[in-house]
């Protein structure tokens, strides 16, 4: 036996200390002749019986119990050759059946299960094997399995899935059933259409030494494959009623064009118009559909091509939602300038997802009855609305409703009644060239659109003139200028926002309505103001979908309600039970459904789920060439005999063998032991004095 | 602890000096003239020549003690009476188990109690009465009965005895009720480790017969203050148990035990009318003696 951290070996020294000093009290032992101990006797906790060891019993209890703890934190192993020398010959596979989506190619996927099934019957009597399934994740069967009934069971009953290629999280579970195994030979069989797109995820991954890896190749050639890239919604008002101009982008990944390729597309099931399209190698083109009427609810649909040899990404699966419109009320000031709100005006008039709707006031004329239906209020360069008007805007904002104060000549807020995120200041002229914002907070919804390279920059405005602002202990400054004063600060105010712009929104007092960043800004804003969520036309498989962030799932559902996700293929997956309530796993391509099993009817919502066309590309990589990544060699050592002799090293034989955990387990229970023992035996002492 | 107290003229009174006298009768004339002499009254001496009072004269009373004086001025014949001058029975009941065996400053209870018989028993002697003694453990082991003559046998028997047995009361002093038929004077001495009520209903029968009951209980001076300091195991002397004991940890309350252990002693045997006293063997023997001829003066009235 031997210890992978000897070290704490020398805590077992600390064991002999209370020996130690017991063994000298007792040198020091004398005894004195005495007339009686009839006093003494009569006098509690007379003697030095603590000092004694008076059940030799306990001591080695508890000896033993600290032996075996330090034992278990000295780590100690077995030396190998007692466990190769009883399984000598016997081999660890693991076969690894890739079940991508790119599988359902030709018959790709009957041969690889026919590979898989050779490779479980040429297991010999002492083989243990594992069937890991991976597409994007890795599923894994039953480990280390002697039984091949059952593994030509699994493998017989595997199913294609919708996921991508990614070689890692699978190599990555044979790593670990190999490191576990103690068996002699370890094998891996990698059953694959080896897509270039899942190699990089194998980086990183190393077989232990000896480990023989034999990739079978269940792909050939052909690449020619034409697939639905995604599709765009042109939307568009007429006469009243929004319309929806679907464009649809088919490709074409393979050497030779395509002609006359049928392109269809479905809403709510129903074909409305197939067109023809021509495809070059190599190329794509994008079909436009003519414009559809939407109706008040949401409408799936689907734009399909007519099969090709990969059957899966010939259709793309979207929900058209009804275009959201968010409601504002601009507020100006009566002696304001026409071209004070043109601006935001402007800005606010463009855009479709959302479209504005902007009403226009003056602070003057300004009651209770304009926030009716309005989601943001922008107060632009006003002073506070007064009495009733003032109250109920406070009601409007604690409601949930968005307040935007823009601060200019006229924002004179003596009392803001709880409401601003600071106190507006006199205001500041800048010399010269004026300043600019220096601070800007990326990681808030309103300027994370600018956070990446080349997205816009809110810096290169110059501000002549703006109120120095004062924030309030509970608002949160997003951005600075370049002397420190705020620009933008955030308070929460109820279940609303308020936001402190502590300049003008046109071009008085800075240049910031003339740059390029100024709508895409103003946009931002609002929908922050707006609580608003664009909402998803379609997933794509392998996502997560937490349930609790659907703007349209909350507004439907009581608490009482108990969500059931409905599958493409008809499984229902309750989403309200269980530890990962409230988050439905997309693994299918098509169309999920979201019903109330408390109350039956039509679904609660829709959501569409694509394959990701990444699969589409067929170009593969050489096998040996990944055989080598996870092995460390190259690839022509694939036989078994080949390989380097497995070597153990302590770290992997303690690891195996986990003796630490046994004495563990042993310790604890001696200290349970010895804690039932020591209680029984004070009673007793104590029952006896 | 105390240092030895002397008397004048008791110089050599000190329990550890007296130590070095080999015969216990040059001792105890040692000890007990000197403690005579050192007297500057003699309220006790010549108790028998004391007058007590005049009677009548009665046919057969001795013409000798007729008091002319009286006659010549009353013209009648009276007779002057003395204090009477009985020859009292003295015996020492003397504790001699192995707890007596026990001496922490070079003398032992059991010395130093066999001194202190040897001076009251020489004593007595001197003052014409009959002294005995009686020694016991958990029964009587020696008796000699008093006697006028039994001086040097009781010293004798004194030198000679040695501690060898636990001991116990209740046994011995009832077994010694049946020795004292006589109205006397018994001095016990013992370091009486028994439950104080205990203790005192073993001696109570020794009353009954009119004799008077002297107890010296003679504790060492480490029973009493606990001098030890190290965490060592104790053995009683008499059981052979042990005990290990920390004696800093419970010093004051051993104290306290002692102290009302002697305190119960105290009130028990005066509440039975038997004279108590507690010697230290640190302390000179003429306390001793103090202490008797207290007593034996309130017993000399006797008529």
């Amino acid at each position: 036996m031997a210890f992978l951290a000897p070290l704490f070996l020398i805590g077992l020294g600390a064991l002999a200390v209370p020996v130690i000093i017991h063994m000298i009290q007792r040198e020091r032992k004398e005894v004195v002749e005495f007339p009686s101990l009839m006093f003494v006797r009569k006098i509690p906790f007379h003697s030095f019986r603590r000092q004694r060891i008076r059940h030799w019993f306990l001591l080695l209890l508890r000896c033993l119990a600290f032996i075996l703890l330090i034992a278990a934190f000295a780590r100690p192993f077995f030396q190998a050759p007692s466990v190769a020398a009883v399984t000598s010959g016997a081999r660890e596979v693991v076969i690894l059946l890739d079940r991508s989506y790119s599988m359902a190619y030709a018959d790709r996927w009957d041969r690889a299960r026919a590979a898989a099934a050779d490779v479980v019957d040429g297991l010999g009597a002492d083989d243990r094997a594992t069937l890991i399934f991976f597409d994007s994740g890795a599923q894994v069967g039953p480990r280390s399995m002697s039984d091949r009934g059952s593994l030509r069971a699994l493998v017989d009953a595997a199913e294609l899935g919708a996921g991508t290629t990614r070689y890692g999280p699978a190599l990555k579970l044979a790593e670990g059933i190999f490191e576990d195994s103690s068996l002699p030979r370890l094998e891996a069989v990698l059953i694959s259409d080896f897509q270039q797109s899942g190699f990089e995820s194998a980086s990183g991954i190393r077989f232990p030494e000896g480990t023989v890896v034999t990739p079978i190749a269940v792909g050939d050639e052909a690449r020619a494959n034409v697939s639905v890239a995604g599709v765009l919604f042109q939307r568009e008002y007429f006469s009243g009623r929004e319309r929806v101009a679907v464009s649809a982008r088919v490709t074409n990944r393979g050497g030779e064009p395509v002609a006359g390729l049928d392109v269809t597309l479905e809403l709510d099931g129903r074909e409305l118009e197939a067109l023809v399209t021509d495809l070059p190698a190599n190329g794509a083109s994008t079909v436009d559909f003519a414009a559809v009427t939407l109706d008040d609810a949401s409408m799936t649909g689907a734009v399909r091509i007519e099969g090709d040899t990969l059957p899966t990404d010939d259709v793309f699966h979207f929900v058209i939602t009804p275009g959201q419109v968010v409601h504002v009320l601009l507020v100006g000031h009566e002696r304001a300038d026409a071209e004070a709100g043109l601006y935001l005006e402007r800005s606010l008039g463009i855009g479709s997802s959302p479209s504005f709707d902007v009403a226009t006031t003056t602070i003057g004329n300004f009651d209770a009855s304009d926030l009716a239906g309005r989601q943001v209020v922008i107060l632009n360069d006003t002073p506070p609305p007064s009495g009733a008007a003032l109250a109920a805007l406070q009601g409007f904002v604690e409601g949930g409703g968005g307040l935007l104060v823009v601060s200019g000549e006229r924002s004179a807020w003596t009392s803001d009644a709880g409401l601003l995120p600071g106190t507006i200041g006199s205001p500041l002229d800048r010399a010269g060239r004026g300043g600019a914002i220096g601070f800007v907070d990326y990681s808030h919804p309103v300027f994370e659109l600018f956070g990446a390279p080349r997205s816009g920059d809110v810096t290169t405005a110059r501000f002549f003139r703006y109120r120095p602002l004062d924030p309030a202990e509970s608002s949160v400054v997003l951005a600075r200028y370049d002397d420190g004063n705020p620009v933008l600060a955030e308070r929460r105010v109820g279940s609303g926002t308020v936001l402190l712009w502590a300049s003008t929104l046109d071009s008085f007092w800075n240049d910031l309505a003339l740059k390029p960043v100024y709508l895409p800004f103003v946009h931002r804003v609002v929908q922050h103001l707006a609580g608003y969520v664009p909402p998803t036309p379609w997933y794509y498989a392998g996502q997560v979908l937490d349930l609790a962030g659907q703007p349209g799932l909350a507004a439907v559902t009581t608490d009482a309600a108990e969500l059931v996700g409905v599958s493409p293929s008809g499984q229902r997956v309750p989403v309200t039970e269980g530890e990962r309530a409230g988050f439905l796993a997309l693994d299918e391509q098509g169309l999920y459904e979201i019903h109330d099993a408390t109350a039956p009817g039509d679904s609660l919502l829709t959501l569409a789920v694509n394959v990701d066309l990444q699969e589409s590309d067929l170009t593969t990589v050489d096998p040996e060439e990944l055989a080598s990544a996870v092995t460390g060699r190259a690839g022509g050592e694939r036989e078994a005999a080949d390989a380097p002799a497995r070597t153990f090293s302590p770290e992997d034989l303690e690891r195996r063998q986990g003796i630490w955990w046994y004495l563990l387990v042993v310790a604890f229970c001696l200290l349970v032991g010895e804690t039932v023992v020591s209680n029984r035996l004070s009673r007793r002492a104590l029952e006896v004095d | 602890m105390d240092a030895p107290q002397t008397s004048p003229g008791a110089r050599f009174v000190d329990p550890k000096v007296l130590a070095r006298i080999g015969s216990l009768n040059l001792l105890a004339r040692t000890v007990v003239d000197g403690f005579i002499n050192g007297l500057h009254k003699a309220p006790y001496l010549g108790v028998s020549i004391d007058f007590a009072e005049h009677r009548g004269y009665m046919p057969g009373d001795d013409i000798r003690f007729i008091d002319w004086r009286v006659f010549a001025r009353t013209d009648r014949f009276y007779v002057k009476q003395f204090e009477a001058d009985t020859n009292a029975n003295f015996s020492v009941m003397f504790d001699i188990s192995r707890s007596m065996n026990f001496g922490s400053k070079g003398i032992t209870k059991l010395d130093y109690g066999r001194y202190l018989a040897a001076c009251l028993t020489y004593f007595c002697t001197k003052q014409r009465d009959r002294v005995g003694l009686v020694t016991f453990d958990d029964d009587i082991v020696t008796r000699i009965p008093p006697s006028a003559k039994h001086l040097d046998v009781v010293l004798h028997e004194l030198d000679r005895i040695d501690a060898g047995r636990p001991g116990s009361l209740a046994h011995p002093m009832f077994r010694a009720t049946e020795l004292f038929k006589r109205r006397g004077i018994v001095v016990v001495i013992s370091d009486f480790y028994e439950d104080p009520q205990a203790a005192v209903d073993a001696l109570k029968p020794l009353r009954y017969g009119g004799t008077d009951l002297i107890v010296f209980h003679l504790l060492d001076p480490a029973e009493i203050e606990f001098p030890y300091d190290d965490a060592v195991s104790f053995q009683d002397i008499e059981t052979g148990r042990k005990l290990p004991v920390v004696p800093e940890k419970l010093r004051e309350q051993y104290r306290a035990l002692v102290q009302e252990h002697i305190a119960a002693l105290s009130k028990l045997c005066g509440e039975n009318r038997i004279d108590y006293a507690l010697f230290n063997t640190a302390t000179p023997l003429d306390h001793a003696l103090f202490k008797f001829l207290a007593v034996r003066e309130k017993l000399s009235r006797v008529r």
